[in-house]
């Protein structure tokens, strides 16, 4: 089946014809997919802690201080200009902070599963 | 009808103890992948009737979810794509050998696979992710919910002490303007997509600045149409948000089977 790789025909926003990251491979295989429980021999420690500490829970006074401060540091006059900045920079094609956190985050869990089987192999 | 496969993966069985598994497709399209499996092993297929399982053998049953081999197993499955429709299998599974993948699987399944590849033929699954920047949505907050701005001239400039429970007011405002901006854009472009779709599966739990996470099951001859419509999404909410768009690929989300008798 051949299937087109290229990105939209605008190509405004680029289609990716296969995940790249670690954090895409993730969200696929390790949730989704055919499973037949017996047969799953998986050692997963450390990611399920990780995933959910890339899910932040919008439901506690440090997470509303936290905010109330990203709305104060706000600088209102640059709105425009770094609105702007973003489009140019970004180019519709994910970058961006929500991604580079959220790609940091699995990527240490990544680290961390490692130290934890670094401690299984010497334990 | 035998394992024809097992005398081929005969030649690793020495000190390979068990045999891992990507996914399921026809036999006439799989392919063996040499040297880019789990472990570094190489891919072969394992046949039975129709079907084919995609195959590596390992050193135990207890595998582990490293970088490397997660990587390996997403891109072991990307190659077989190209040659036709596969049935992917969650990271991780493992069977004791070529004749239990082939006596305990694709035999009592051989008539429930083949129903769901012919299922999945021609179609694949595309990715949405839709997030915020941070920046352009918090900014657009303040300008449209008056309270909210007065709460950030009251707090911004005090000392923090005497304005807690006001920047505590802030913050949960904003969160709450928030969510309700992320409910009506998810729902707006869901509006958009779904009708190009064949299915949709989304990922309700909330991640900061996600507005949508979803896989769309598309017929592949409708991915131009679901192109043009992420494009003029993304185009339209430049500003505020920005896209992760991936695809198209085995059906991760949407494949499932029946569940297996007398456990």
């Amino acid at each position: 089946m051949a299937i087109a790789t290229q990105g939209t025909a605008s190509n405004y926003l680029q289609r990716a014809p296969s995940p790249s990251g670690l954090a895409d491979v993730v969200e696929l295989i390790l949730d989704k997919g055919l499973v037949i429980d017996a047969y799953v021999r998986i050692s997963v420690i450390g990611i399920e802690l990780i995933t959910i500490d890339a899910r932040i829970v919008i439901a506690s006074v440090d997470t509303y201080l936290r905010f109330a401060e990203q709305v104060n540091r706000l600088d209102l006059t640059q709105t425009e200009a770094a609105g702007l900045a973003e489009l140019r920079d970004g180019g519709g094609n994910g970058g961006g902070k929500a991604k580079g956190s959220l790609e940091g985050a699995k990527e240490a869990f990544s680290g961390g599963g490692d130290r934890q089987k670094d401690r299984a192999e010497r334990g | 009808m035998g394992v024809q496969n097992l005398s081929a993966t005969n030649g690793n069985a020495a000190s390979a103890t068990a045999v891992y598994s990507y996914g399921v497709t026809w036999a006439g399209a799989a392919r063996p992948q040499p040297g880019v499996g789990v472990a570094g092993g190489s891919v072969e297929p394992v046949r039975h009737g129709e079907l084919a399982a995609l195959t590596s053998h390992v050193e135990s049953t207890k595998i582990r979810a490293t970088r490397r081999d997660l990587l390996s197993h997403s891109d072991v499955l990307s190659a077989a794509l190209e040659q036709g429709t596969v049935l992917p299998f969650r990271f991780g599974v493992v069977f004791e050998s070529d004749a239990a993948l082939v006596d305990d699987f694709l035999r009592p399944r051989h008539d429930e696979l083949t129903g769901l590849l012919r299922t999945f033929e021609g179609r694949g699954e595309l990715t949405v992710k839709a997030f915020y920047r941070e920046h352009a949505i918090l900014a657009e907050i303040v300008r449209e919910n008056p309270r909210i701005a007065r709460l950030r001239e009251v707090t911004r400039h005090s000392n923090e002490a005497s304005t807690y429970s006001l920047r505590v007011e802030l913050g949960e405002s904003a969160a709450g303007e928030l969510r309700e901006r992320t409910r009506r854009d998810r729902q707006a472009l869901l509006e958009r997509l779904r009708p190009l779709a064949i299915d949709v599966e989304i990922d309700e739990e909330p991640i900061e600045h996600e507005v949508l996470r979803a896989s769309f099951l598309v017929d592949l001859d409708r991915v131009p149409a679901f192109d043009e419509a992420m494009d003029e999404l993304a185009r339209s909410q430049a500003e505020r948000m920005h896209f992760k768009y991936l695809g198209p690929l085995a059906p991760h989300s949407f494949v499932s089977l029946t569940p297996a008798e007398g456990r």
